[in-house]
């Protein structure tokens, strides 16, 4: 109606009345008017990081991910971003269908009028920053029903929520591709096809048990592990599903030239998972005598170090005699500050080498251990070593 | 639950945003929707120069360093609270480029044009 009425005589003598000269301008006008929904506040503004735009234009989606008592995060494909309402003292008009100079001048228009129309306006715009994916939910959603293998009873009686990838893509605070690569992380597996589950750790060390007997028994390398042999061998004991994601679990699959697939069996994840089965039994252990039944108990030929159990176990020197006990990192708060809180709570004073396994999973990107120390500790000099504390009293 | 953010199949639009100092309110007390804003002019050297009621204002062009999305809300209904991003959103335009302006801080009031 009243935009439609709006003549270029009338733009000119506006221009008069203004007292700015024509031929100062470029030729055509955009005469701004607010579209008919302007006011209705449907549209919101996202600023977007760096490589956000481009996914956006090559058709890709974004999702935005959060339960009610959760704040929400914005994700792509392989990244995860909270997102952070900021206010601006301006307005912000978002016009289509307008045009820049350099547009205008690579194309003259024919007309010298355009009715551009305003679709909405806002003082505010969503910011984004990238953030470390909420992954911490989605080994508790797991963990809560560990799978215990064919035989256990407790399938068959109760039930137990169970999650396939949508129901995770749905519930968990992160991206798809961090969300799976977390999955393999936590050594999850499908079971039925379907059903994303961990296995209960006495199970998997049942079933870790069979292979490494096997390997034994049959004189194999622990670097060519024959997947064929393994799967006749133990699938009358357990289902080879399950040999099989042992395998994966603990080993690298290759295959050599003539197709067979072998596995390379990872030293490291063996000892630290049978470190495990002999520390969860007690409080602490002797540091002394757990390395020697440490040793005795991985596969002949197998070394153990103290160095596999980190962010698994934690050495106390100070104690006489020294002792060893279980502080899993994956089992501490997920939050920064809930995180020290915790460690420090745990012990007082810390080393930058004892701290560093249970604190490195908090670096954001290009973040480094050292930048978190600064910022969330106190350090201080004990012996003629650097030590970090809390930087305020700990109950 | 998951609030998909996509854009939809089709080819991205692009917008422009106008960035003003001070609000936008409209002359007679009804609704923006519809009403003018004023004219939009670019100097030859490229220089934006928006004419709103009696105010001349000269403004640049400026590059965003970070684009914006512009979402619209699906299904129209209301946002329940102000800080949530409740609802259904696509991506309906990807914004580039702003007109800032700047002008003493007074009340930009929407007029009815004269008629020649």
């Amino acid at each position: 109606a009243a935009m439609s009425e709006r003549s270029r005589a009338e733009v000119d003598a506006t221009l008069q009345t203004a007292k700015l000269n024509p031929a100062e301008l470029l030729p055509a006008v955009h005469c701004l008017s607010f579209g008919p929904q302007a006011s209705a506040g449907e549209c919101c503004l996202l600023q977007l990081e760096p490589g956000l735009c481009a996914e956006l234009e090559a058709g890709r989606s974004l999702v935005i991910r959060g339960e009610k008592d959760e704040q929400a995060v914005l994700c792509s494909k392989d990244k995860t971003y909270d997102m952070k309402r900021a206010d601006t003292s301006n307005m912000l008009l978002f016009i289509p269908g307008c045009k820049t100079p350099e547009q205008m001048n690579a194309d003259p228009a024919s007309c010298n009028i355009i009715y551009s129309q305003i679709a909405g306006f806002s003082n505010n715009y969503w910011e984004l920053r990238r953030c470390r994916p909420k992954l911490k939910k989605l080994r508790n959603l797991l963990m809560a029903d560990p799978y215990e293998g064919p035989g256990s009873q407790k399938d068959q009686t109760l039930t137990f929520s169970k999650y396939t990838t949508e129901d995770l893509l749905s519930l968990i605070q992160a991206s798809e591709e961090e969300i799976l690569h977390h999955l393999q992380v936590i050594d999850a597996c499908k079971i039925e096809g379907r059903y994303w589950r961990i296995l209960e750790f006495n199970y998997e060390m049942k079933l870790l048990d069979h292979v490494t007997q096997l390997i034994d028994s049959e004189s194999w390398s622990f670097n060519k592990v024959p997947l064929r042999t393994c799967l006749e061998e133990l699938g009358s004991l357990e289902p080879k599903e399950m040999i099989e994601h042992i395998l994966l679990s603990y080993g690298r699959k290759y295959v050599d030239d003539a197709g067979e697939v072998y596995f390379e069996m990872r030293e490291d994840k063996i000892c630290r998972a049978i470190a495990q089965m002999l520390l969860q039994n007690a409080v602490k252990f002797n540091l002394s005598e757990f390395q020697e039944v440490w040793q005795q108990s991985v596969p002949e030929g197998m070394t153990t170090r103290l160095d596999q159990l980190k962010g698994l176990a934690l050495v106390d020197k100070s104690s006489r005699p020294e002792t060893i006990f279980l502080l899993k990192v994956e089992d501490l708060p997920e939050d920064n500050q809930e995180r020290f809180n915790s460690l420090f709570s745990i012990r007082q004073k810390w080393t930058e080498v004892d701290i560093t396994p249970y604190i490195q999973d908090l670096c954001a990107e290009k973040q480094t251990v050292g930048a978190l120390l600064t910022k969330y500790a106190r350090s201080s000099m004990l012996n003629g070593v650097k030590v970090y504390n809390s930087r305020r009293p700990i109950s | 639950p998951c609030l998909s953010c996509s854009s939809g199949g089709g080819a991205l639009a692009q917008w422009m945003l106008v960035e003003l100092q001070g609000e936008v309110e409209p002359r007679q007390s009804g609704s923006l929707a519809g009403s003018l804003l004023g004219d939009l002019h670019y100097t030859c050297e490229g220089i934006p120069v928006l004419i709103v009621g009696h105010h001349i204002l000269y403004g640049k062009v400026v590059q965003l360093e970070k684009p914006f999305a512009v979402l619209v809300k699906q299904g129209g209904a209301p946002q329940p609270s102000p800080g949530e991003p409740q609802g259904h959103y696509t991506v309906t335009a990807l914004i580039k480029t702003k007109l800032l302006f700047k002008t003493r801080p007074k009340p930009i009031i929407t007029h009815v044009p004269k008629k020649v």
